[in-house]
C-alpha cells in the first residue's frame, strides 16, 4: 500500500507562532470531546452539522405539533394569538434555516471530499468555522425565547412594515434579523470552500462531468448560496438599521416602499427553495440508480437540467408577490419564467422514472424514501404550476393551499430525500446498517403522517382558509380537514420517534451483526470504495478516474453484447483503509473561539454596545491567533518524519495526494 | 346567497366529469362542506368565474399528470421488484441515456407549459383591464350624478374601511400619498363593502398601518394593501348576497380576526343604501339612548366619527394608524369589531350582549396592543377605556339607534351558520 505523506498544506516558512496570544497550541486529541470541538476533519464537521440538524428538526417539529395542537378544531385557545405568531414565526424560520440547509451541509461536507476522491475540503479549518458559525447562530436565534421576550413574530419572510419596530416591539425580530446574519456567514464561508473543494480539489480523472449527480447538485446548490446570501445580507442589514438606529429604508410614512423589502427578500427567498430541494435530488439520483442496478439514465441531462433550475431560480422571485401590486406586465414575466421553470424538473422526474424503468428494484428504506420523494415532489410540482397561473394563484397565495404546495416541495421533496440519503450512507458513516425493519415503519408512518397532514391542507386552502390565522371560526368548513392534519402531524412525529429508536436500537444490536463492509448496496460512486466507516484519512490511495460512476466500473464492465459482467470482487478492489501516516489537517480551536464572539456582538447590538467590545475582542483575537497558527502543525501526531524532500519524486501518487487534498498554502 | 350552490349546478356537474384525481379530490371534500363561506371554487361573478375557468383544465391537466407519475412510481416499483440482490447475477439493461426520449421528456413538458402560458396570459390580461365606460347614475343629496364606481378601500390593524367619493373620479394622484389624511369622502364605511349587482367597481386599495390584503374569494382574488400606495383592483357581483372574506396577508397579532364582507344589492337598493349613508345620525329618543350619545361625546369622540354629532370630516383617531371605524351608521352594518362580532342576534334583535363585551373588555374579544403600552406608542386596536357598566349600557342603546336597520335577508346572510 503506497503511503502519502505530503502535507495538506506547503511549509508556511516560520511565520507563524507556536502559541498565538499565548494560548491554545493546535490541538492533538484523538478522540473525546477535545477531538470534536477543534476538528477539521470534514466527516466529524458532517456528523456534527447531521446532530445538531436533527436536534432543530426535534425543535422546529415541537413548534409545529402546537400549531397543529391549536388548530385541531375551531376557535382554541390552546396558544393565545401573540404566542402563536411566534411560533409559526419560528417553525419556518427552524425548519428552513436551522433544519433543512444544515442537514443538506451535513450531506455536503461528508460526501463531496469522498465523491469526488479527496482527502478534505479545500480549507478544512473554514469548514469548521462554518458548523461553529451556524451553531452559534442557531443557537443565538432561539435564545430569543429567553431573553428577547419570545421569539420573532413578522414570519419567515418577516414582510416590513410588520416587522418595524412600530409593529414589533419586542427583541424576536432583531434575534431573528442577527440571527440569521451569523448562520449567514456559515452558509457563505461554507459555500466558498465547497465551490473550490469541487473545482480544485478532484482527484484525477475526475472530470466535471464525472463528478455524482449529488456532488454536482451540491455545487449548484453552493453556487446559488454564494450569490443569494448577500442578497438576504444587505435586507437583514436595512432592518436592523431600522430597528436599532432609526434608519428609515422600509418606513412608509418617510416615503419609503415596503416593497422593497419584498423584493430583497425573495430575489434571496427563491433561489432558497432550490438551495433546499437540489441536495435532496442529488441523493435520490444516487440512491434510485443503485438500488435499480442501472446507471442514472441520462446524467447530462440530470446535471444540466440542474444547472437549468439554479440559473432560472433567480428569475423567477416576483412570483410570490403576484398580489402585492407589481403591475401586470411584471406578473405575466414572472408567471411565465416560473412556468418554464417546471420544465428542467419534469426532466428530472422523468429521468428518475426512466432509471427505473426496467431496473431490479430493492426497496430497501432508502429506496423507499427516494421513490416517495419523486412521487411527493411531483406533487408539489404540480400545485406549483397551479400557482405559477398568476390569475389563479390571486386566490391561492397565502392561503392554506400554499401552505400545502410547499410542505410537499419541502418536506415531499426535500426532507423525504434527506432521509432516504440518511439511511443510504449511515452503514457507510457509522459502520453498521440502520435497521430495515424498523426503517420501514419509519418511511410508511411519515409517508402516510405526511399526506394527512398536508393532502387535507389543499382542501382547506380551495376552501379559502387564510395561511398565519391562530384559530379560525366553525361554520366555514375548516373543522374536518383540520382535525385529519392535526391527526397526520402527530402521526409524522411518531415517525421521527421511530427514527430515533432505530438509530439507538440499531446502534446496540449491531455489535452482533456483521459490519457492512466498504460497498454494502454495491453501489457506483467512489466513497464506497473505502471501509466503512471511512477512515480518517479518507482514501489510502487517491483513485484515477477513468468514467463516470468510475467505482462500479471497478467490479463490473458491460461486454459486447451489453452484458453486465463482474470483472473483481468488491472486496479485492476495494481499499482497506490500511494506510498510515497520512499528513492530514492538523486540528484548531480558534473557528470555536470567533464563532462565540459573533453572538456576543448580536447581544451587544440589542442590549448594550459593550458587550460588542467583548464579543469583537474574541472574535478579532480568534483571527489574528487563526492567522499566525501554524498552518500545518509541526508536532502532529503523525508516527514518521516529516521529510518530504526524501519521497518528492519517488512516487508519483505523492504528486497526486498534493494535488487532490489541499494544494498551496490557501489552507483555511 | 353563495351558499346555495348544489349538486344541481350545472358547472359543478361538468367538473367532475373532468379526469384528474386532483379535482375529484378537491371537490368530492370541498363538496363536503357546502357551507364553506370562502371556498375559491365557487365564483359569484364574471371575474371570479374567468380565474376559475383558468384553474379547471390545469387541475385536469395536473391531476393526469399526477395519476401517470405517481402511478408510474408505484407500477415500476410493483413490477420490477425484488426482494434482494443475493446471488443475482443478472443486470438489466444498462440504459444510460436515449437521445429520442430525452429530446421527448423535454419537449412535451415543454409543449404542455406553452399551452398553459398561452391560457395564462389571456386570462391576466383579462382580469387586469379595466371597463372605462361603465358609469352609472346615482342621487347624491338629491343631486343626480354619473358615478365611476371607485371604492377605495383602506386597511388598518385590525379593520377595513371602505371610502366612497361621487362627486369627483378618484384616482390615485388626487388622494395623495398621505393615508392617514385622505380627502373626505361622501361614504365612510367598515367592515362591509356595498357594492351594486351587475356593475364592474374599482378598487383602490391601500394601507395606513401594515401590509394587509383584501380578499372576496367568491367575486375576485387577492390584492395587498400595501402603505404609501393604491393598488388597483376590481370586484363585481352576478346576484345581490353578501360575500365573506378574510385578511390573507399576515398583518401581526389579530390578523386571524380581520374580516371583510361584500354586500351586493341591486342598483335600486344600493341607490337607497346611498341615500341614508349620506345623512348624518338622526338624533336619539329615549333617556338611555340620549345619555349614550353624551357618552360617546366624552368617551369616544376623540377616535371615532359619527357625523351630525362631533363633526362631519375624518378625525385623526390616537392610534397608529390614525383612524378609527366611522359609526354613524353602525347599526346599518351587521359586523362589528373588525367583521367579527355580529351586530344583530340571530332572532333579527340588536346584539346587545356582544356589543357591550366589546365596550367592556376589547382586549378579551379580539388581541390588540392597545393597553399598557410603553412609552411613546400609540394604541393599535380598541384600548379598553374602563367604561363604568352604565355607560356601556347608555352606550350600546345609541348605538342601537345608529341605523337604519339592514334587511332581515342582509342580516341572516351576514352571519356563519
Amino acid at each position: 500500500m503506497t503511503i502519502i505523506d505530503e502535507p495538506l498544506a506547503l511549509e508556511s516558512g516560520e511565520t507563524y507562532a507556536e502559541k498565538p496570544l499565548g494560548i491554545l497550541t493546535r490541538p492533538q486529541a484523538q478522540g473525546g470531546w477535545k477531538d470534536w470541538v477543534s476538528t477539521v476533519d470534514h466527516k466529524k464537521i458532517g456528523i456534527m452539522y447531521g446532530v445538531a440538524a436533527m436536534f432543530f428538526f426535534v425543535v422546529g417539529g415541537f413548534e409545529a405539533l402546537l400549531i397543529r395542537t391549536q388548530l385541531a378544531f375551531p376557535d382554541q385557545g390552546f396558544l393565545s394569538a401573540d404566542l402563536y405568531n411566534q411560533i409559526f414565526t419560528m417553525h419556518g424560520v427552524t425548519m428552513v434555516f436551522l433544519f433543512i440547509m444544515p442537514l443538506a451541509a451535513a450531506f455536503a461536507n461528508y460526501l463531496i471530499p469522498l465523491q469526488i476522491g479527496a482527502r478534505d475540503v479545500a480549507f478544512p479549518r473554514l469548514n469548521a468555522l462554518s458548523f461553529w458559525v451556524w451553531l452559534s447562530g442557531a443557537i443565538f436565534l432561539n435564545t430569543s425565547w429567553i431573553v428577547g421576550g419570545g421569539g420573532a413574530n413578522c414570519g419567515w419572510f418577516c414582510y416590513s412594515p410588520n416587522s418595524g419596530i412600530v409593529f414589533s416591539p419586542t427583541h424576536g425580530v432583531d434575534f431573528y434579523a442577527i440571527g440569521l446574519l451569523i448562520t449567514g456567514i456559515a452558509s457563505l464561508v461554507s459555500a466558498v470552500n465547497l465551490i473550490v473543494t469541487c473545482l480544485n480539489m478532484r482527484a484525477p480523472g475526475m472530470d466535471l462531468m464525472r463528478m455524482p449527480v449529488l456532488t454536482w447538485m451540491l455545487l449548484v446548490t453552493q453556487f446559488l448560496l454564494a450569490f443569494a446570501l448577500p442578497v438576504i445580507t444587505v435586507a437583514l442589514l436595512l432592518l436592523l438599521f431600522d430597528r436599532t438606529f432609526d434608519s428609515q429604508f422600509f418606513d412608509p410614512d418617510a416615503g419609503a416602499d415596503p416593497l422593497l423589502w419584498q423584493h430583497l427578500f425573495w430575489i434571496f427567498g427563491h433561489p432558497e427553495v432550490y438551495i433546499i430541494i437540489l441536495p435532496s435530488f442529488g441523493i435520490i439520483s444516487e440512491v434510485i440508480p443503485t438500488f435499480s442496478r442501472k446507471p442514472i439514465f441520462g446524467y447530462t441531462a440530470m446535471v444540466f437540467s440542474g444547472i437549468a433550475i439554479g440559473f432560472m431560480g433567480w428569475g423567477v422571485w416576483a412570483h410570490h408577490m403576484f398580489v402585492s401590486g407589481i403591475g401586470p406586465i411584471s406578473v405575466a414575466a414572472f408567471s411565465l419564467a416560473t412556468m418554464f421553470i417546471a420544465v428542467p424538473t419534469g426532466v428530472k422526474i422523468l429521468n428518475w422514472l426512466t432509471t427505473m424503468w426496467g431496473g431490479k428494484l430493492h426497496f430497501t428504506t432508502a429506496m423507499l424514501f427516494a421513490t416517495g420523494t419523486v412521487a411527493m415532489f411531483t406533487i408539489g410540482g404540480l400545485s406549483g404550476v397551479t400557482h405559477s397561473l398568476a390569475p389563479a394563484d390571486t386566490q391561492q397565495t397565502d392561503t392554506y393551499y400554499i401552505v400545502a404546495h410547499f410542505h410537499y416541495v419541502i418536506f415531499g421533496g426535500g426532507v423525504l430525500g434527506l432521509f432516504a440519503g440518511a439511511y443510504f450512507w449511515w452503514p457507510k458513516v457509522f459502520g453498521h446498517f440502520l435497521n430495515e425493519r424498523r426503517g420501514k415503519i419509519n418511511f410508511w408512518a411519515m409517508l402516510i403522517g405526511f399526506n394527512l397532514t398536508f393532502g387535507p391542507m389543499h382542501v382547506l386552502g380551495l376552501q379559502g382558509m387564510s395561511r398565519r390565522i391562530d384559530t379560525y371560526s366553525a361554520g366555514y368548513g375548516f373543522d374536518f380537514w383540520n382535525l385529519m392534519s392535526t391527526i397526520g402531524s402527530y402521526l409524522i412525529a411518531v415517525s421521527v420517534l421511530v427514527f430515533f429508536y432505530n438509530v439507538w436500537k440499531s446502534k446496540k444490536e449491531a455489535v452482533d451483526l456483521p459490519p457492512p463492509g466498504p460497498d454494502p448496496w454495491d453501489a457506483r460512486s467512489l466513497e464506497w470504495s473505502v471501509p466503512s466507516p471511512t477512515p480518517e484519512h479518507n482514501f489510502d490511495e487517491v483513485p484515477r478516474v477513468e468514467s463516470f460512476d468510475h467505482w462500479w466500473f471497478q467490479k463490473y464492465e458491460i461486454d459486447d453484447d451489453g452484458k453486465v459482467v463482474r470483472i473483481a470482487e468488491t472486496e479485492a478492489v476495494a481499499q482497506d483503509g490500511s494506510a498510515t501516516g497520512v499528513h492530514l489537517p492538523s486540528p484548531s480551536f480558534w473557528p470555536l473561539v470567533l464563532a462565540i464572539g459573533l453572538p456576543l456582538i448580536g447581544y451587544g447590538i440589542i442590549f448594550n454596545l459593550w458587550l460588542c467590545v467583548v464579543g469583537g475582542l474574541l472574535t478579532g483575537g480568534a483571527i489574528y491567533a487563526w492567522v499566525f497558527e501554524p498552518v500545518d502543525d509541526p508536532d502532529a501526531g503523525h508516527d514518521h518524519d516529516d521529510h518530504h524532500d526524501d519521497e518528492d519524486g519517488d512516487d508519483e501518487l505523492t504528486a497526486v495526494g498534493a494535488g487532490s487534498a489541499g494544494d498551496e498554502d490557501g489552507e483555511g | 346567497m353563495q351558499r346555495t350552490t348544489t349538486v344541481s349546478d350545472p358547472r359543478v356537474r361538468s367538473r367532475r366529469s373532468l379526469p384528474g384525481l386532483f379535482i375529484l379530490f378537491g371537490l368530492v371534500l370541498a363538496g363536503c362542506a357546502s357551507d364553506a363561506e370562502l371556498d375559491t371554487l365557487k365564483p359569484q361573478s364574471e371575474t371570479a368565474r374567468q380565474i376559475d375557468d383558468l384553474l379547471d383544465p390545469v387541475l385536469a391537466i395536473a391531476g393526469v399528470v399526477l395519476v401517470l407519475v405517481c402511478g408510474a412510481v408505484a407500477w415500476l416499483g410493483w413490477k420490477n421488484r425484488v426482494s434482494s440482490y443475493e446471488g443475482d447475477d443478472e443486470f438489466p439493461e444498462q440504459m444510460a441515456h436515449n437521445n429520442t426520449l430525452e429530446i421527448l421528456m423535454t419537449g412535451v413538458p415543454a409543449i404542455i407549459m406553452v399551452v398553459v402560458a398561452v391560457m395564462t396570459l389571456t386570462t391576466h390580461l383579462d382580469i387586469n383591464s379595466y371597463d372605462d365606460a361603465n358609469a352609472m347614475p346615482v342621487v347624491v343629496e338629491g343631486a343626480s350624478t354619473d358615478w365611476e364606481p371607485k371604492i377605495v378601500v383602506v386597511g388598518n390593524q385590525w379593520w377595513w374601511e371602505f371610502r366612497y367619493y361621487f362627486g369627483e373620479d378618484v384616482t390615485a394622484d388626487s388622494l395623495g400619498s398621505d393615508m392617514k389624511n385622505l380627502p373626505p369622502a361622501d361614504i365612510v364605511t367598515s367592515g362591509q363593502m356595498v357594492i351594486p349587482t351587475g356593475q364592474e367597481v374599482e378598487l383602490l386599495v391601500t394601507s395606513r398601518d401594515v401590509i394587509h390584503s383584501f380578499w372576496i374569494p367568491a367575486l375576485n382574488g387577492k390584492r395587498d394593501a400595501r402603505p404609501g400606495f393604491f393598488a388597483p383592483w376590481k370586484i363585481e357581483a352576478d346576484n345581490p348576497g353578501v360575500y365573506f372574506g378574510q385578511c390573507t396577508e399576515f398583518c401581526g397579532l389579530s390578523h386571524a380576526r380581520m374580516r371583510m364582507q361584500t354586500i351586493a344589492m341591486t342598483p335600486d337598493d344600493f341607490q337607497a343604501w346611498i341615500d341614508h349613508q349620506v345623512q348624518p345620525a338622526t338624533d336619539p329618543t329615549g333617556d338611555a339612548a340620549l345619555r349614550g350619545k353624551d357618552a360617546f361625546v366624552a368617551n369616544c369622540s376623540g377616535c371615532h366619527l359619527i357625523e351630525g354629532v362631533n363633526g362631519s370630516e375624518d378625525i385623526r383617531a390616537a392610534v397608529e394608524s390614525g383612524a378609527a371605524p366611522n359609526l354613524t351608521h353602525f347599526a346599518s352594518r351587521t359586523t362589528f369589531a373588525g367583521g367579527i362580532l355580529f351586530t344583530y342576534n340571530e332572532d333579527g334583535t340588536f346584539n346587545r350582549d356582544d356589543v357591550a363585551r366589546w365596550l367592556r373588555e376589547p382586549e378579551v374579544v379580539k388581541d390588540n396592543a392597545a393597553n399598557d403600552l410603553p412609552d411613546g406608542t400609540l394604541p393599535r386596536g380598541m384600548p379598553n377605556l374602563g367604561l363604568s357598566e352604565r355607560t356601556i349600557s347608555d352606550l350600546v342603546a345609541y348605538l342601537e339607534t345608529l341605523g337604519p336597520r339592514p334587511t332581515d335577508e342582509i342580516i341572516a346572510d351576514s352571519e356563519v351558520e
